[in-house]
């Protein structure tokens, strides 16, 4: 490797190196702990799925440049140098983890891995060595923001096509567009995806509360934060905040993408608007009783997975489960604690990379698939884009026979009018 | 102008969750040759923004972009 790309990977990691993650560098007592709370691990135990194995290739670097042990006694140290031969293995560390940061609830210490892999990532991304898919989809998202003024025609042309569909979920009011755009002064911003159905269901719901809510040009997921690029991160970011300024909205709303609420919460800094992710904004329309739910509409027993930046990294766990006790008799919980729940294994940008990651997400997510099939649920609910692509995989893979679904799906599907 | 445009390749990317009509569509392309043409059709109305900028990013042309009903046809013509 030249010295000077050496040196430019280098500062990119010395830009990483926050207290907390000097701390998580630092600290790990190689207890263990961490080791069967991955679900790769779990699922096919080699060591290098382990959360302590992965975070020691990153420690490693680390040592040789940031410590006293890479200047006296690298060999000795457990010293790594930065070279073309550690690439590989900064990919097989950073991509077979998902993030889903079970291992960081069980360390003592609480090392968080993901922020450890997120130095793996940017590394990648400095050496032009991460998946290329997930850098190109930033880019799009990147070149959208730039060029929306062109884009909003076709755009609106569109959701208008989406609207009678809207309308059959709920009945349209005289004076009310069944998917508004453009509210200045709504009281929330809806971020979706790309698809219809993360719109149909949400419109009709906020229809039914009636909302005050204005649709958002862009998408609600950042594959920024995927590919762990933290400028195109935030630019992805950007284009949402600032068309929630120019509306003058009080509300960003999430769609179900748990990429997409955890970079919104909690990485968007100070903004003169509140974050809430769609399941607590149908939790709290049914608290406040602006929505209410026909129980008949789903005989059989629904269990529910908690997408891991929701849940766990968002603590969003008890609105789901007010939604469910409003849909169902025959709620049927799938771990002891949400907190602990299974990843699915399809988190961290592997569901986006599709057909190319399929064989590593089915094996390592075994133990997912087991868990599911526990439960002897019929509904499998979720709350997250890229959990229910993984979890649909997974059935069709275990033969699960279970019925995927998003929980707003069910939700709109319930309304009672 | 109402130009016929013959695809050389069609790929149905109807109700396909998210990433995955821009995904199968930046491998799709790959799998003409340069100067051919794929159809996509999609039934979301976020390709009608995803695509084109998914075209400029990667240097493709969308020739031509039809609304029919609810489907969306793109038709795409390999550039590089």
């Amino acid at each position: 490797m030249e010295k000077r790309i050496r040196e430019e990977l280098l500062a990119l990691f010395k830009s990483k190196l926050s207290r907390p993650m000097e701390m998580y560098l630092e600290t790990c007592a190689r207890c263990g702990i961490c080791t069967e709370a991955c679900h790769a691990y779990a699922s096919m135990p080699l060591p290098k799925y382990t959360p302590a194995y992965r975070a020691e290739v990153v420690r490693r670097i680390y040592k040789n440049y940031f410590r006293w042990q890479g200047k006296t006694v690298p060999k000795a140290g457990e010293c790594k140098k930065l070279d073309e031969t550690i690439i590989d293995e900064l990919k097989e560390a950073a991509y077979s983890c998902t993030g889903c940061r079970r291992c960081m609830v069980y360390c003592p210490f609480g090392i968080d891995t993901q922020q450890i892999m997120s130095i793996a990532k940017l590394l990648l991304v400095g050496a032009h060595a991460e998946p290329e898919l997930l850098s190109l989809l930033a880019d799009v998202s990147i070149s959208k923001g730039e060029s929306i003024d062109s884009f909003k025609e076709g755009f609106l042309e569109g959701v208008k096509n989406l609207e009678e569909e809207v309308v059959e979920k709920w009945r349209h009011e005289a004076g009310r567009t069944p998917i508004p755009t453009e509210v200045v002064g709504a009281e929330i911003l809806y971020v979706a995806l790309a698809g219809a159905h993360s719109i149909i269901p949400a419109a009709a719901i906020f229809n039914a509360a009636k909302e005050n809510w204005t649709l958002s040009f862009f998408e609600a997921v950042n594959f920024g934060a995927f590919v762990g690029d933290p400028t195109k991160t935030k630019i992805i970011m950007d284009r949402i905040i600032n068309e929630a300024k120019r509306l003058k909205v009080k509300e960003v709303c999430i769609c179900e993408c748990g990429t997409a609420f955890r970079v919104m919460s909690q990485l968007s800094g100070s903004r003169p608007f509140k974050v809430s992710s769609i399941t607590e904004v149908h939790s709290r329309y049914l608290k406040e009783g602006r929505i209410r739910l026909d129980k008949s509409k789903f005989n059989v027993p629904i269990t529910y997975h908690d997408p891991c930046q929701i849940a766990r990294n968002g603590g969003v766990i008890d609105e789901p489960r007010y939604i469910l006790s409003h849909l169902t008799d025959n709620f049927i919980e799938m771990s002891q604690d949400p907190k602990y729940n299974w990843c699915c294994g399809g988190g961290g940008g592997l569901v986006a990379l599709g057909e190319e990651t399929l064989d590593f997400r089915m094996k390592s997510a075994k133990v997912k698939a087991e868990q599911i099939s526990k439960t002897g649920a019929a509904i499998l609910a979720t709350a997250c884009e890229n959990c229910h692509t993984q979890l649909s995989n997974l059935n069709e893979h275990y033969k699960l026979g279970m019925n995927v679904q998003f929980l707003s799906s069910l939700v709109s599907d319930a309304l009672a009018k | 102008m109402n130009e016929t445009i013959k695809a050389d390749k069609v790929m149905d990317l109807k109700g396909l969750p998210c990433p995955m009509p821009v995904v199968k569509v930046s491998k799709g392309i790959k799998e003409v040759a340069v100067g051919q043409v794929i159809e996509a059709i999609s039934t979301d109305p976020g390709a009608l923004t995803d695509f084109p900028a998914w075209a400029k990013t990667s240097g493709n042309q969308i020739l031509k972009t039809e609304q029919s009903g609810k489907e969306i046809h793109f038709f795409i013509k390999r550039l590089s």
